[in-house]
């Protein structure tokens, strides 16, 4: 489950409220059936947590760090076997005798996921804004670690501003604003709570000719102007698969105007959440 | 948690913190040898030698008391802005664990940087102290280094940024110096200075260190159970969590 929000809509304090880093205000938390307010240390057995631009010790190497932190977290009995295993399964047994100073941000960032993968009795995965800071492949590459954590069962909640990162991570979505969830569902679900289904996007309107003027004002009488930045605008259309529309877009390419079509993003649903324009959900 | 199961935790993360020192094991040596080493030539050459001892007591209690509050707070602060903090509240340990390991990884090296102090004012300075008395010392040492611990908790914990944590730990070095009467006896303070003396865990630990080198009993079984009271006060302040998750 992806919690996506502004900045300030509570993404981390809700997050740091499971994690028992927060006492909540109100309400009840369980992890795994167990009250983390009143029983914290039993609760955070069943927890793992990478918190948000954490830092793993920089002067342990890989291996010392994934192994002192999982003695902290669980049996010490399995912990032979475990380390190697999580080393492995994170992509880090090359560089297990490396000291954590000498690894680059995504590395650092796996470092913190093989911790958080240790302990035969974790439930939960709280990820706080995994691959911030991290460069685009690095990105991809915790992206394919989290994705392949699917097997094993376990709860993954995290928080992320990028909307490309939820939609490729999780099953569902939560939007968060102001404290308070706007919406829940499946990125499908989000989608169709905006009451347009795709987007024609034209471009090169300062220099139109009469005939493609004619055609783009035509368009515009049809469908909403949702944005229009400089010389761009983008119109909301009811469905992108209609032979109308389709049609529409032949007249636009036929004049030379530049123009793409496209179904709605889970990105156009939020930002309508929560730009202030709930007035367009349905 | 099992106290079977917290002694574990206290040695791992112990073992873990100890293994990060060796890698700057330099600047530790160095911070922890030299430093007292300088102190008490410079006090020495200052000083009359009638309160000699008084001062000796003074520079190892400073060093137990002034490297334990100083990194436990700084490591705090380091920790708080790597968000590795936020990490070790959600792991399942008690802030007793991070607390006591902290600082426990740091006694070596004071113990060491003491002892390094004792053995030049006994055989460089003629400071009395018979051998017998040793373990004693060592176990003195280790109160007061015990009875400083929550100080440098507190410290770390309120403190909201490295920054600030490191002008409180130096301001608390400061109190701790000129209130703490380490350097000279308590008696030639002010009585309401000597009261408010009274409620630092070094005057206690200079009457206790006192009354070994000067062979007083009863100074060693009054400051040490005071210490003792100090050392189990800061486990059930830390104990209960204070700070360790927000509000």
């Amino acid at each position: 489950m992806a919690l996506l929000g502004p900045n300030g809509a509570g993404k981390t304090t809700l997050l740091r409220q499971v994690a028992g880093q927060l006492v909540p205000t109100s309400g009840r938390i369980d992890v795994a059936g167990v009250d983390m307010v009143r029983y914290p240390l039993r609760a955070k057995h069943f927890l793992s947590v990478i918190p948000q631009e954490c830092e793993p010790r920089l002067d342990l190497t890989v291996e010392e760090h994934v192994r002192y932190f999982a003695l902290l977290k669980g049996d010490r009995r399995s912990i032979g076997e475990e380390v190697p295993r999580l080393l492995a399964d994170t992509g880090l047994s090359e560089h297990r005798n490396k000291l954590v100073r000498e690894l680059s941000g995504g590395l650092r960032r796996r470092v913190l996921i093989a911790v958080a993968l240790s302990g035969a009795s974790t439930r939960v995965l709280l990820l706080d804004e995994p691959t911030t800071g991290v460069d685009p492949e690095a990105r991809r590459s915790v992206w394919r670690l989290i994705d392949g954590l699917r097997a094993r069962r376990i709860g993954i909640l995290l928080t992320t501003h990028y909307i490309e990162e939820a939609e490729y991570l999780a099953d569902r979505i939560v939007i968060v604003n102001d404290g308070h969830i706007v919406a829940e569902g499946t990125v499908d679900e989000i989608r169709n709570r905006l009451p347009y289904g795709g987007r024609l996007e034209i471009r090169g309107l300062d220099h139109l000719s009469p005939s493609a003027a004619d055609v783009v004002a035509d368009l515009e009488r049809r469908y909403r102007v949702g944005l229009r930045i400089g010389n761009s605008e983008r119109l909301e259309i009811p469905d992108p698969f209609q032979n109308g529309v389709v049609s529409d877009l032949s007249r636009l390419t036929a004049c030379g105007v530049p123009a793409t079509l496209s179904p709605v993003s889970l990105e156009d649903a939020y930002l309508a959440m929560v730009g202030g324009q709930e007035a367009n959900l349905t | 948690m099992t106290l079977v199961e917290t002694i574990r935790q206290v040695g791992t993360a112990t073992r873990m913190l100890l293994v990060e020192s060796t890698r700057a094991l330099g600047i530790v040596l160095g911070f922890t040898i030299i430093f007292p080493i300088g102190i008490l030539f410079f006090l020495n050459v200052l000083v009359a030698p009638a309160v000699r001892t008084q001062v000796v007591v003074g520079t190892i209690m400073m060093e137990m008391a002034l490297l334990n509050v100083n990194s436990l707070a700084q490591t705090m602060g380091q920790d708080k802005q790597s968000k590795i903090f936020d990490l070790w509240v959600s792991l399942p340990v008690s802030p007793v664990v991070y607390t006591f390991s902290n600082a426990l990884s740091m006694l070596p090296f004071s113990l060491a940087s003491a002892l390094v102090t004792l053995a030049v004012a006994v055989y460089g300075f003629g400071v009395p102290l018979a051998i017998g008395t040793l373990p004693l010392l060592v176990g003195g040492l280790i109160l007061v280094w015990g009875s400083t611990m929550g100080v440098g908790f507190l410290i770390g914990a309120y403190g909201r940024s490295p920054r600030q944590i490191n002008s409180y730990a130096q301001l608390v070095g400061v109190i701790l110096t000129f209130f703490a009467p380490v350097f000279y006896p308590v008696t030639i303070l002010p009585l309401p200075l000597q009261a408010v003396a009274y409620v630092w865990p070094l005057t206690w630990g200079s009457t206790f260190l006192v009354g070994i080198l000067h062979g007083s009993g009863s100074a060693v079984l009054l400051g040490g159970s005071v210490l003792a009271g100090f050392v189990a006060f800061w486990f059930i302040l830390i104990g209960l969590g204070v700070r360790w998750r927000q509000a």
